[in-house]
């Protein structure tokens, strides 16, 4: 177990300079300068001195191998450098946004699973049943639906036609005015458009991975033994089946992170939701390198974080993981 | 090779025992033949729409779907029809292209894995790891928006950041057929690896890797028209039918036609793919006869 455990943390570290690396390259693999583009962008002219000192600053005036030793070692310990847009350090961006953009995804998340795992149950127990198969492909359907469309549609009809909902923001402008109860009230109907528009794709998901890892399951042997015991339909599926599936879904969790950070983006930006998605996207279209490196690593080592814990999860869950040898 | 036909055929027989598989084959065919005849469809002079994706008519703008634009008209009094079949060449070729390239570095990259086993795997495995630990839009976001919003680096960037799940399911493959007797007879007959990779395990191989390249093309198509949407798809004014949308966005108050018509035409399309995708894995797999 605990040998299991070492290379799985020695591998994040080995993965993790990678991702430092990659990241570090793409960036500056980009034509043009950042100096001289941000200098552009507000119409500023510099001296050729204040150029040389900026690029100095930023340690641009160095080779890459080096810049990329001075950058590694101030994001070990989390200084990512200051964004060009604001010149606030990227950190604090961070650590500003993510809240944001925690809250919208948690809740989009929690609605998934309590949707999905019943709905994914229900569906392994029918299998091939009219209504089952009617409700897989609406299910693969909904997974088909572009987000930024749904959220248009959405805003379109409970915004612009009957005024139900707010149209985008994080709370309406007079919010910092009203009493308690009614802030969070205004906060909670801003939050509802967003959060359908990431839940139900990930809802659809849930579902059909509950399904299939229950499906896999029930045809096993062990199951057709509790069955020949005499045990119980709802006994077999609750203690027998529905735990064995559950072991492969902790493994997706740890997976799911950046594709719930990818579908931010979108959101945040359509909502114009104060998160890190919607920085991830300003800093972008600004060329604001420091905050877009920042974020990118950021985001991976949550994500490698994520897949270890669920990792070292999986192999307590699953006593084959960690006593049958190598699993990479 | 007639076994890997029979393998073949039958799961044909059993894709087209689906109507909804069947359905979507037929409508990608429809939507692919539409893309390739564009010019002759929607252009000047043209019976099915008379006019050209870019061509403006001032006097309607905005207008809503009538006689004269059947699906109405965009805030420069183009006509969204026209753009909706021109647009379907971007979407189709960025997805079609995009898959290939991740298909082609998936596979050889997963065959390489697969059979050499050891240091090789090990390195292949790691860098699956690092580009799956990335959000996938951060990545394509970065590459596109960096180095110019275009055609070809979106389908580069598509293609350079989706072809991990191609790679796994090869490795896989390889590592289930690697040393099946069909493999050790072309290894005992001097066969050189690479033709051994290549001519006897990677044909044996694909099936896994066109179903996940189906649902690739869907997630493609999906990107490219997000792309689009945020303003960093293909160049202005190129019809695609994300940027139809991007305008829809600035006029959702009262132009519905703009927000639903290229909706729909990105979701039949991508839902007709995954459909393809799923059957079609439903038609390989042996306990499903």
């Amino acid at each position: 177990m605990r040998a299991y455990i070492v290379r799985r943390f020695l591998y994040a570290a080995i993965t993790f300079f990678g991702i430092t690396v990659a990241t570090f390259v793409l960036v500056h693999a980009v034509p043009g300068d950042p100096v001289t583009f941000y200098l552009g962008k507000h119409g500023l002219n510099a001296s050729r001195p204040a150029l040389e000192a900026i690029r100095h600053e930023y340690h641009l005036d160095e080779p890459l191998p080096a810049q990329y030793l001075y950058w590694s070692r101030d994001a070990l310990v989390l200084d990512f450098g200051r964004s060009t847009i604001d010149r606030r350090p990227v950190l604090d961006l961070i650590a500003e946004k993510l809240p944001n953009t925690f809250e919208l995804n948690l809740i989009a998340f929690l609605l998934a699973v309590l949707i999905g795992l019943p709905v994914g149950l229900w569906s392994a127990t029918r299998s091939g049943r009219p209504l089952e198969r009617g409700s897989a492909v609406f299910f693969f359907l909904l997974y088909s639906l572009p987000a930024f469309w749904v959220a248009l549609l959405l805003m379109q009809f409970f915004s612009v036609r009957h005024d139900i909902l707010p149209l985008f923001g994080m709370s309406s402008d007079n919010a910092a005015a009203l009493p308690g109860p009614r802030r969070l009230a205004d906060h909670l109907m801003h939050l509802v458009l967003p959060v359908v528009t990431l839940a139900y794709a990930q809802t659809a998901i849930f579902a059909r991975f509950t399904k299939s890892a229950l499906t896999e399951v029930i045809r096993q042997d062990f199951i057709t033994t509790a069955r020949a015991k005499g045990a119980g339909e709802a006994i077999v599926l609750w203690r027998h089946a529905l735990r064995n599936a559950l072991i492969p879904l902790v493994t997706l969790l740890g997976l799911v992170i950046p594709s719930l950070i990818s579908g931010s983006v979108i959101v945040e930006t359509i909502f114009q939701w104060d998160g890190i998605g919607r920085l991830y996207f300003d800093s972008i279209l600004a060329r604001d390198y420091p905050t877009v490196l920042g974020l990118t690593v950021a985001t991976a080592v949550v994500t490698l974080l994520a897949s270890l814990v669920a990792d070292v999860l999986y192999a307590i869950a699953d006593p084959r993981i960690r006593l049958g040898g190598d699993a990479a | 090779m007639t076994l890997s036909e029979s393998m073949w055929a039958l799961t044909w027989r059993r894709f087209r025992r689906s109507k909804l598989a069947t359905a979507s084959l037929v409508y990608i065919a429809v939507i692919t033949l539409v893309a390739v005849l564009a010019p002759l469809l929607a252009g000047p002079g043209r019976a099915v729409v008379p006019y050209g994706p870019n061509a403006p008519d001032l006097v309607h703008r905005l207008a809503p779907p009538d006689a004269r634009h059947h699906f109405g008209t965009d805030d420069l009094g183009r006509d969204v029809l026209a753009r909706l079949i021109h647009g379907a060449r971007v979407s189709l070729s960025v997805g079609f292209a995009a898959t290939l390239i991740s298909l082609i570095i998936g596979s050889v990259l997963g065959a390489l894995a697969g059979y050499y086993g050891g240091a090789v795997d090990w390195v292949i495995s790691r860098l699956i790891e690092i580009v799956l630990c990335f959000p996938f839009l951060f990545l394509v976001l970065g590459i596109v928006a960096l180095f110019r919003p275009s055609f070809w680096t979106i389908m580069i960037a598509l293609g350079l950041t989706s072809w991990t799940t191609e790679a796994r399911y090869i490795r896989a493959e390889f590592l289930r057929i690697r040393d099946m007797e069909f493999a050790q007879a072309a290894r005992a007959s001097g066969a050189r690896d690479l033709r051994i990779i290549f001519r006897h395990l990677l044909p044996n191989a694909l099936a896994p890797v066109l179903v996940s390249a189906s649902f690739g093309v869907a997630s493609a198509i999906l990107t490219e028209s997000a792309l689009s949407f945020l303003g960093l798809g293909v160049a202005v004014p190129t019809a695609s039918w994300g940027s139809i949308l991007s305008v829809a966005e600035q006029y959702i108050e009262y132009a519905w036609w703009l927000v639903l018509f290229p909706g729909l035409a990105i979701f039949t399309t991508v839902a007709a793919f995954n459909i393809i995708g799923d059957r079609f894995r439903d038609a390989l797999d042996p306990r499903s006869d």
